[in-house]
């Protein structure tokens, strides 16, 4: 798309074929991007049992509340299985506690631990950095699923099963993309400002914490959203190690509306109202921080 | 942070020196404090909360917490928990995955629990029992319920098609044309112009409504696909059950009634295979795709919540020996060896295993318990609701039942036959090629 910085003045900008043109692309893209979420709102507030016959109905089929009633546990197992849904119980809140608590603890610790790696891969000078860096590196090629089996023996023998300690700890400390995220940022920082810093008598820490963090606000910020994000969605691990009542959480939740006999049906509108609310405070979190990650591509601060 | 790490490490190492190699004996057979029970079908949880209420009233010094997991992820969290020590200490077995679990020690066997309490096994429908006896000759499971398989019909559409209730019930199949049930499925189906599978010019490649549903290719027990088939015509899967070592998937007999099955897929009369994958053919019954679907009886619920659909039922069809067939196959509560409240969980099994906790379940009409008065009770509690059950019943009358092929090494046998089937349905490969398959299988109790 075109856009202009000219001086705005008052007259109309005239229509022509190629605004017309961007625009319906943008529409297009819009209601492409939309259409799922409409969809699914549709079957979150369609009966289940009378889904399945009104197939092509944009509409919601046969209205009701019962799916959004079997997500938030208001509704009893009989009236759930009476309205065509999974009976299956879902502690909703505890598990959205669960939920916050993980994202939360796991982002915050992988933040500021890789902030601190980065640092060092960044702006110390030590012998064999870059050699570290690399191998560091390959790490990410390490698909998770090699390593799922190994943490859950650590975890096991480390007496963690059903905690919040074992689902949180591989997740904790680092990962090679936040690191490699933020060492390049801290690459581009200034070494004037960092050696003012060390004349005046500051050391590390205090550099760190004083001037390299604050200046880093804005990638530190995203990498946090595209972290939580990625915590709160996160599901093969929570499933092997959370599988207690009290640790799980809302992806592994979820999967209650699955099918509960075999060949049978799944419990569609309930799967479809629990992620819509799942999803949600993702959504606002996005209203919230979503400048900052955009304005994080222009870097600020001394060039 | 090194430190921690060196620490934790240290801990690890510790722990896989001193891990315990689990399955100790019961100590003590106190029979207190809080037992885990788990299942899987949502349906039954309202029945069975009551019986764990009604047993605590009776026991209060033993509280039972159940936990209810669908069919999808029961399996996996189960094993799950064998491992990571954490598994309930009584849960619902399935008869194709306790013979696994016995055979790696995680089961508490019940013989002394019933010799010592005097459990009455010929109260349950005969034959139930004998299914939980491993190969070892150990008992580790008391039934609860059993299942037979139905044809589910849309009444509507058997009314439009001029077909009765009475011609549904009667119906004959052979391998060879199929019978009046293959008619019958020919003329259920209808294309996208309203023309009839019988009848000419009908577009076998725009087909409305199939004739019969499809939910998969069974793999190698195709309980609710084929076996209600194949065992009229004198076919077994195993030399002898339970315990067989020798599958027969090579019996001609077997390979002419799949190839029958599969030959419907080209006729037009049954979805493609491919067009069942993430699909729940009970919704596609519900959205009207197809006319009949072959299904076990504890989805009767479910497909009686179809709104603007009647569900009938009708029994199998009569096969080439004259009679009727369906695979009998029973659930029962089993005690893991790793409880750590052994004598409270073998108190529990046993409620459940006995007519007070069954005649409860059996009022609820989702399934028909183990216990022969109780299975009754069901039948008149679907009566009251409206439902017909006598379709699944009439096997149990008249002893046309075949039992669930029970093997060892039931999930290797399954990773041979189910891409095997898959590809023989989805034409791909001729029904011979089972020969093949049925070799590999065999080669597995070498």
């Amino acid at each position: 798309m075109t856009t202009s910085t000219l001086p705005r003045n008052d007259r109309k900008k005239p229509l022509n074929w190629r605004r017309i043109g961007a625009w319906v692309l943008v529409a297009v893209a819009l209601a492409v991007t939309i259409a799922p979420f409409l969809w699914m709102l549709r079957t979150a507030l369609s009966s289940n049992s009378a889904l399945a016959s009104n197939a092509g109905n944009l509409l919601p089929a046969d209205f009701s509340w019962g799916a959004f009633k079997r997500v938030l546990g208001l509704q009893t197992t009989e009236e759930a299985i009476a309205d065509g849904g999974s009976g299956a119980a879902i502690n909703f809140w505890l598990y959205l506690r669960n939920s916050v608590i993980f994202a939360t603890v796991t982002t915050a610790g992988q933040v500021f631990f890789s902030a601190m790696a980065a640092y060092a891969f960044a702006r110390l000078r030590w012998p064999g950095r870059n050699k570290v860096f690399a191998v560091f590196l390959t790490t990410m090629m390490v698909p998770p699923i090699f390593t799922a089996l190994p943490n859950f023996l650590m975890i096991k023998n480390l007496g963690l099963l059903n905690t919040m300690a074992g689902m949180s700890l591989p997740f904790l400390f680092m990962t090679p993309f936040a690191i490699f995220f933020l060492r390049q940022f801290f690459l581009s920082m200034s070494r004037e400002v960092e050696e003012a810093a060390m004349l005046d008598g500051a050391k590390h820490l205090r550099i760190f914490f004083q001037i390299v963090l604050p200046n880093a606000a804005a990638p530190i910020a995203t990498l946090a959203l595209l972290t939580f994000i990625g915590q709160w969605n996160e599901y093969f691990w929570p499933l092997l190690v959370g599988q207690d009542e009290n640790v799980r959480v809302l992806t592994v939740g979820l999967s209650v509306f699955k099918s509960q006999s075999p060949q049978g049906a799944l419990d569609w509108s309930g799967l479809m109202a629990g992620t819509l609310v799942a999803a949600l405070p993702i959504f606002l979190l996005f209203i919230a921080f979503g400048k900052k990650v955009v304005n994080s591509i222009g870097f600020s601060g001394i060039k | 942070m090194k430190k921690t790490l060196g620490v934790a490490a240290a801990a690890a190492a510790i722990a896989l020196t001193l891990s315990a190699c689990g399955g100790s004996s019961p100590a003590s057979s106190e029979a207190k404090g809080e037992i885990n029970y788990w299942l899987w079908d949502a349906n039954q949880l309202p029945a069975y909360q009551q019986c764990a209420d009604d047993f605590t009233k009776a026991n209060p010094d033993i509280k039972v917490k159940i936990t209810q997991r669908g069919w999808d992820d029961y399996w996996t969290t189960l094993t799950n928990g064998f491992v990571a020590g954490t598994a309930p200490d009584v849960f619902t077995n399935h008869l194709s995955k306790y013979p696994e679990y016995a055979a790696k020690k995680q089961l508490l066997s019940l013989d002394e629990a019933v010799e010592k309490d005097g459990i009455k096994l010929d109260a349950y429908t005969k034959g139930l029992p004998e299914l939980w006896v491993g190969q070892d000759g150990k008992r580790y499971g008391l039934p609860k319920d059993w299942d037979t398989v139905g044809l589910f019909y849309n009444k509507a559409m058997t009314d439009a098609a001029g077909i009765s209730a009475e011609q549904m019930a009667s119906l004959d199949w052979n391998p060879n044309d199929g019978g009046s049930y293959e008619k019958t499925i020919a003329h259920l189906t209808v294309d996208k112009n309203g023309k009839r599978g019988d009848e000419a010019g009908f577009d076998k490649n725009n087909v409305a409504t199939y004739g019969l549903g499809l939910t998969g290719s069974g793999s190698g027990q195709g309980q609710t696909e084929w076996s209600f088939l194949t065992a009229t015509t004198g076919w077994t899967a195993t030399d002898k059950n339970p315990w067989g070592s020798k599958f027969n998937y090579d019996d001609p007999r077997f390979q002419e009634t799949i190839a029958w099955w599969a030959g419907l897929v080209d006729k037009g009369y049954m979805p493609k295979l491919e067009t069942t994958v993430g699909a729940s053919m009970p919704d596609s019954f519900g959205a009207g795709k197809s006319a009949i679907n072959t299904n076990g009886d504890w989805l009767i619920g479910q497909y009686k919540t179809y709104k603007g659909i009647e569900t009938a039922f009708a029994p199998t069809p009569k096969g080439p020996n004259g009679e009727r067939a369906s695979m009998f196959n029973g659930l029962a509560d089993s005690i893991w060896a790793g409880t750590k409240n052994p004598g409270a969980s073998v108190k529990w099994v046993e409620y459940l295993g006995s007519t007070a906790c069954q005649d409860v379940v059996a009022s609820k009409a989702v399934v028909f318990p183990a216990i022969a008065s109780s299975s009754e009770l069901a039948a008149k509690a679907f009566a009251d609701k409206g439902t017909d059950v006598s379709a699944f019943t009439t096997h149990v009358k008249d002893g046309t039942t075949f039992l669930f092929p029970i093997a060892d090494k039931a999930a290797k046998v399954d990773g041979i036959m189910k891409p095997a089937m898959d590809a023989v349905l989805s034409g791909k490969k001729p029904a011979s090629s089972l020969t093949e398959a049925n070799n590999q299988v065999n080669d597995l109790f070498k």
